[in-house]
């Protein structure tokens, strides 16, 4: 059961990731990108991680996305930019190197660790000598988990990504607020 | 994977036939009933809106003309298929599912009846079985729902933008920037009553609601309520809201394409939304299947079991607010754009944030026992200084702008 | 089981060390306080949110001060995720005062270009507030937040001339690639946690130190490093920094080539001491080839710039392999302690003199209205103070003795031998090649400067606006002290401090 949940969601998010890199049309790509995003909400959900799973989907899937397909919609990109016209040759060649070389690297790093001693399950994450089993025995535990984590360990960090936010919104308004006539040409 | 399910103790142990056999039959009874509810909601409003429009309304088809929307289906069942010249095919075929898929799926995690009395956390006897009426209840129940409705506006989205056509993408762009932007309300004035519950999970919170006064609804303050439902007519666009489609200008909205099959899925999910989120409304502020209860007197319907009366209690509510749905569409105007997001982002958004805040210092003051009278006033008074500083900044950037500044 | 809705036992609530947490919550506050003040203000008195926020950068240098003066010992937050050490403290004084400097450079360019004034003090105070977390964050969470919390609102700065082409291409380029290389430092930190089991540093640490390193520690530990080698703008990471530099207004320019690059490289010092000093056959042949090309290349490159502001850019880029020069040999010998005092050492010295540089070349480009390096010409003749002040930080640059950089440069190479091996000495050599190198364009630019006429002909003085008058002073200022009395600061680098303080 286990592993026919794991394949099938590994199987999305393969395959919508490959979707978002080869599809041409961006909204096919967006679209292969949802894919993905609820693979990987899905193993989330076997993890017994619901609330990040429900998180996955509101956030990313519910909001991002769409704001991606707006943007899309609204600029009316509706066919690709063509992207045969090369300004550095060299660029794609390399690119594919890169990325053959750092899958090889990837592997390798994953079949080498297959032989070593597994981790403590979860050493970092408990809350207050609460294990996995009775984290995980508890309906809401999941909940509660998370909210120690949140609250407790990372308070710090935690409350200073709403700084981020004011940052996300007061740069979105910059940049987006139509510009003054020039008064006066810029200094170098 | 047992922990997911583990809630429900006809799922609880090993895996048997006759619990499959149970849940299959609530997948069953879930799907025929939504579908069949739908169908009773179109003639429904048809017959309520013609009533206050001194009309008579559907009157052929059957007793009352209740048959008429099985007649519109039939009708539109034969229409021919078309398929546009410049849609993008795929997405095109595809949008009408994502809209119709989730409106279906929050059945699964509402609590449509069940024993809630005397401790009793909504279990009843099935078969020999401790069940409940209720496909499944994941511990982030209300979670889901949000998630769901948010995959929602793909559907109306890729409609418009697949259909190739600039009416039905105008609508689409419309219902997109609608939907986003009342959702911000709707999750905020839904946190007021996590915050209250103290669960996600539907069940959690139906069991905390066992008498009037614990009713959410008043538990919440009622502000929470009116900004749901509000947003809730919006995220359905439904009037006075449904610009999505407003005939006059925009034809048909984002299925102006669609016809045949495909239109009547756009048109099954509709109603079907309306229904579900009445669902929603009731389970999370009126106490889903708990009977009215006032202080220790409690409504018993005679002649009626525990196990069922839930279910009926559940539907009644529900009814209630399908009325006021098409209440809502008989009586108010449509607004207009800059209205539409005015009200979401300038009005909605900051009340419901306030007023969440405020629930929040109140619950902090209780947990830490400081004076009730001086927490509410401390967090009125930081709540005034900021709507303060909001109004200032809009004045002082409104007459900005009046000296030239561009903005 | 049934119908249970368990409640997992309370978790504590965390104990808070206010006084602690001081700097960062003065500076929480503070920008709440500007956007609220930005937002009152009418268009033509937007000029106050700079002087407010010089007095919030002021504000919370003050609990900066306290805490070196009162507190004396180590204090550990939430379960030692967040640290404030000597270390943290000097390094925090450090981002506070960049900023401010930063704020007095930018007041006039704001002003007399008609560009948004609010908005870019409040994204600049949250940039110094994530450099300021940056020096306690003592877990993978805190810096990744931290780096995001500086980076995101330099992107925006960079291209703060947004009816500029090359400003936008300043911020284009520096988002892409600065975002790019923060993925990978987020997939290099969940291998990392994957394969420890912790964000923390020190169990890290202990979980790297007790056994063989595995496949997927060493990809996390490289992925890591190369995410930072990207924001202190390390070659081959460094593609973006000259376009960049160059395209911004200068203010930021001066604030992305030393409080950036500074928090960049307390990243990197703090993950090398304390998350894995057992690791260095991963990071020092990594950190080597990464150090000898930053000074290698970036010198090249500068040597062929005609663009005073690209000259500067890629001679920040060498100057950063200088830093990173100790870095590499964290774990050998008894590098450790020389090594921690050179970075330290040379972050602030470097500081410093960059910015005072660049206040210089803003304040000759209010009347030039150039940016090439023969607009430098004759400079002596109508703007000597200006002059002297130039010719005082390009020497310092170059580590020409008895000013900051000489000390900086000489603490580097001093770590590097007490290395004692051979890897080391051959370090040293490309080093001390790459001076002789580095000399020549600055030496360059002081011939321009003394020798040369001006190119126009024109001698009218320069008038230098009382803040950037300001600026220079106290950049002169620090870059003559530290020449002088580096023991002022050496104090605070005290890596018994940094490593023990989450032993116990």
């Amino acid at each position: 059961m286990q592993l026919v949940v794991f394949v099938i969601a590994s199987l999305m998010v393969l395959v919508g990731a490959v979707g978002v890199v080869l599809r041409r049309h961006p909204v096919h790509a967006a679209l292969s990108l949802v894919l993905t995003l609820f693979g990987v909400a899905v193993h989330f959900v076997a993890q017994e991680a619901h609330f990040l799973a429900a998180v996955q989907v509101i956030v990313y899937a519910g909001a991002i996305v769409v704001l991606f397909l707006f943007v899309i919609m609204l600029l009316g990109v509706d066919s690709a930019d063509d992207l045969r016209i090369e300004r550095l040759p060299i660029q794609r060649p390399l690119a594919a190197v890169m990325g053959v070389g750092i899958v090889g690297l990837l592997i390798a790093a994953v079949v080498a660790t297959r032989g070593s001693e597994p981790l403590q399950a979860g050493a970092g994450i408990n809350v207050a000598g609460v294990g996995i089993d009775d984290a995980v025995a508890g309906h809401d535990a999941n909940i509660t988990q998370l909210a120690g984590n949140l609250f407790a360990d990372y308070v710090f960090a935690f409350e200073l990504t709403s700084v981020l936010l004011i940052v996300a919104v007061a740069g979105t308004v910059v940049l987006t607020r139509r510009e003054k006539p020039p008064s006066e040409e810029d200094a170098p | 994977m047992t922990g997911v399910l583990a809630i429900d103790p006809l799922l609880f142990g090993e895996l048997k036939w006759m619990p499959l056999v149970i849940v299959a039959l609530k997948v069953l009874v879930i799907f025929v009933v939504g579908l069949v509810g739908t169908m009773f909601m179109v003639w429904f409003e048809r017959k309520v809106i013609a009533g206050m429009q001194n009309r008579i309304g559907p009157n052929k088809a059957g007793p009352f003309g209740i048959l008429q929307t099985l007649a519109d289906g039939v009708k539109l069942f034969f229409k021919e298929d078309l398929l546009p010249d410049r849609a993008d095919r795929f997405v095109f075929r595809l949008a009408p599912f994502l809209a119709f898929v989730p409106a279906f799926l929050v059945w699964a995690v509402l609590p449509l009846g069940g024993d809630y009395r005397d401790g009793n956390r909504g279990l009843v006897e099935w078969f020999g079985h401790a069940t409940r009426v209720q496909l499944a209840d994941p511990p982030v129940g209300i979670l889901l729902v949000l998630a769901l409705s948010s995959i929602a506006v793909y559907g109306i989205m890729l409609a418009g933008w697949s259909s190739g056509s600039k009416y039905p993408l105008l609508g689409a762009v419309r219902a997109t920037a609608q939907m986003v932007s009342y959702e911000a309300a709707l999750g905020l004035s839904l946190a007021a009553v996590l915050l209250t519950s103290g669960s996600l999970s539907t069940v959690g919170i139906v069991g905390t609601q066992d008498s009037l006064s614990n009713w959410n609804v008043v538990a919440t303050g009622v502000v929470p309520f009116v900004i749901f439902v509000i947003a809730a007519t919006a995220e359905l666009n439904r009037p006075p809201f449904d610009l999505v489609e407003a005939e006059q200008e925009l034809v048909g909205g984002f299925n102006t394409e669609y016809s045949s099959l495909r239109f009547a899925l756009f048109f099954l999910a509709e109603f079907m939304n309306t229904i579900t989120m009445s669902g929603v409304i009731v389970t999370l502020f009126l106490g889903g299947p708990q009977p009215l209860a006032i202080g220790d007197w409690t409504a018993d319907i005679p002649l009626v079991g525990n196990g069922l009366e839930g279910t009926i209690w559940f539907l009644l509510k529900l009814l209630l607010f399908l009325y006021i749905y098409v209440w809502f569409r008989a009586t108010l105007p449509r607004l207009r754009y800059d209205q539409l997001m005015d009200l979401g982002w300038k009005v909605l958004i900051p009340i419901s944030l306030g007023w969440f805040l405020l629930l929040a210092a109140l619950r902090l003051g209780r947990d830490e026992d400081w004076n009730v009278w001086l927490v509410a006033g401390v967090s009125v008074a930081g709540l005034l200084v900021a709507a303060v500083v909001m109004f200032g900044a809009m004045k002082v950037s409104g007459r900005n702008r009046q000296q030239g500044a561009v903005y | 089981m049934i119908g249970l809705v368990a409640q997992v036992g309370d978790w504590p609530t965390p104990v808070v060390d206010w006084h602690a947490l001081a700097p960062e919550l003065v500076l929480i506050a503070g920008i709440n306080l500007v956007l609220a003040t930005d937002l009152l203000l009418e268009e033509g008195r937007k000029w106050a949110t700079a002087t407010l926020t010089g007095f919030v950068l002021l504000g919370a240098f003050v609990p900066v001060v306290t805490l070196a003066v009162i507190g004396g010992d180590v204090r550990a937050l939430f379960d030692g995720r967040y640290v404030i050490d000597d270390f943290a403290l000097i390094l925090k004084a450090l981002f506070l005062l960049t900023g401010y400097v930063v704020v007095l450079m930018s007041q006039t360019e704001l002003e007399e270009g008609g560009y948004y004034q609010g908005e870019f003090y409040v994204l600049l105070l949250c940039s110094v507030l994530g450099m300021v977390m940056m020096t306690s964050s003592r877990d993978l969470v805190s810096v990744f937040i931290a780096l995001e919390l500086l980076s995101i609102p330099a992107y925006m700065l960079a291209a703060w001339r947004k009816r500029d082409r090359k400003s936008n291409e300043a911020g284009v380029k520096f988002y892409l690639l600065g975002v790019f290389a923060s993925a990978v430092l987020l997939y290099g930190m969940s291998l990392l946690y994957g394969a420890t089991g912790s964000t923390r540093f020190d169990e890290i640490a202990a979980s790297l130190a007790s056994g063989d390193l595995i496949g997927l520690q060493i990809v996390g530990i490289t992925f890591v490093i190369a995410g930072f080698a990207f924001k202190v703008s390390a070659v081959p990471f460094h593609t973006w920094a000259p376009d960049t530099y160059e395209g911004a207004p200068t203010p930021v320019t001066a604030f992305l080539s030393v409080a950036s690059k500074a928090a960049g490289f307390v990243a990197l010092v703090l993950v090398i001491f304390t998350a894995f000093p057992t690791a260095d056959g991963v990071y020092g042949p990594l950190v080597w080839v990464l150090a000898a090309l930053t000074m290698t290349v970036g010198n090249v490159i500068a040597l062929r710039q005609t663009n005073i502001v690209r000259m500067l850019a890629y001679s920040s880029v060498s100057q950063g392999g200088f830093i990173l020069m100790p870095l590499a040999f964290v774990n050998s010998g008894d590098a450790a302690e020389p090594a921690l005092k050179a970075v330290v050492v040379y972050l602030l010295v470097y500081g410093f003199t960059n910015l005072g540089a660049f206040a210089v070349v803003i304040a000759v480009a209010r009347k030039t209205r150039s940016g090439a390096i023969t607009s430098f010409g004759g400079l002596i003749s109508y703007a000597p103070g200006l002059t002297v002040l130039m010719t005082l930080f390009l020497a310092s640059l170059a580590g020409i003795p008895p000013l900051g950089g000489w000390i900086a440069k000489f603490n580097a190479f001093k770590a590097v031998l007490d290395a004692g091996s051979g890897s080391g000495y051959a370090l040293a050599v490309v080093g001390a090649v790459n001076t002789a190198i580095a000399a020549a364009y600055y030496l360059r630019v002081m011939r321009e400067m003394w020798m040369n006429d001006p190119p126009d002909g024109d001698r009218a003085p320069i008038v230098t606006p009382a803040p950037v008058a300001t600026a220079l002073g106290i950049t002169a200022a620090g870059t003559v002290v530290l020449g002088i009395v580096p023991g002022l600061v050496l104090r605070f680098a005290d890596l018994q401090d940094l490593t023990g303080a989450l032993g116990g």
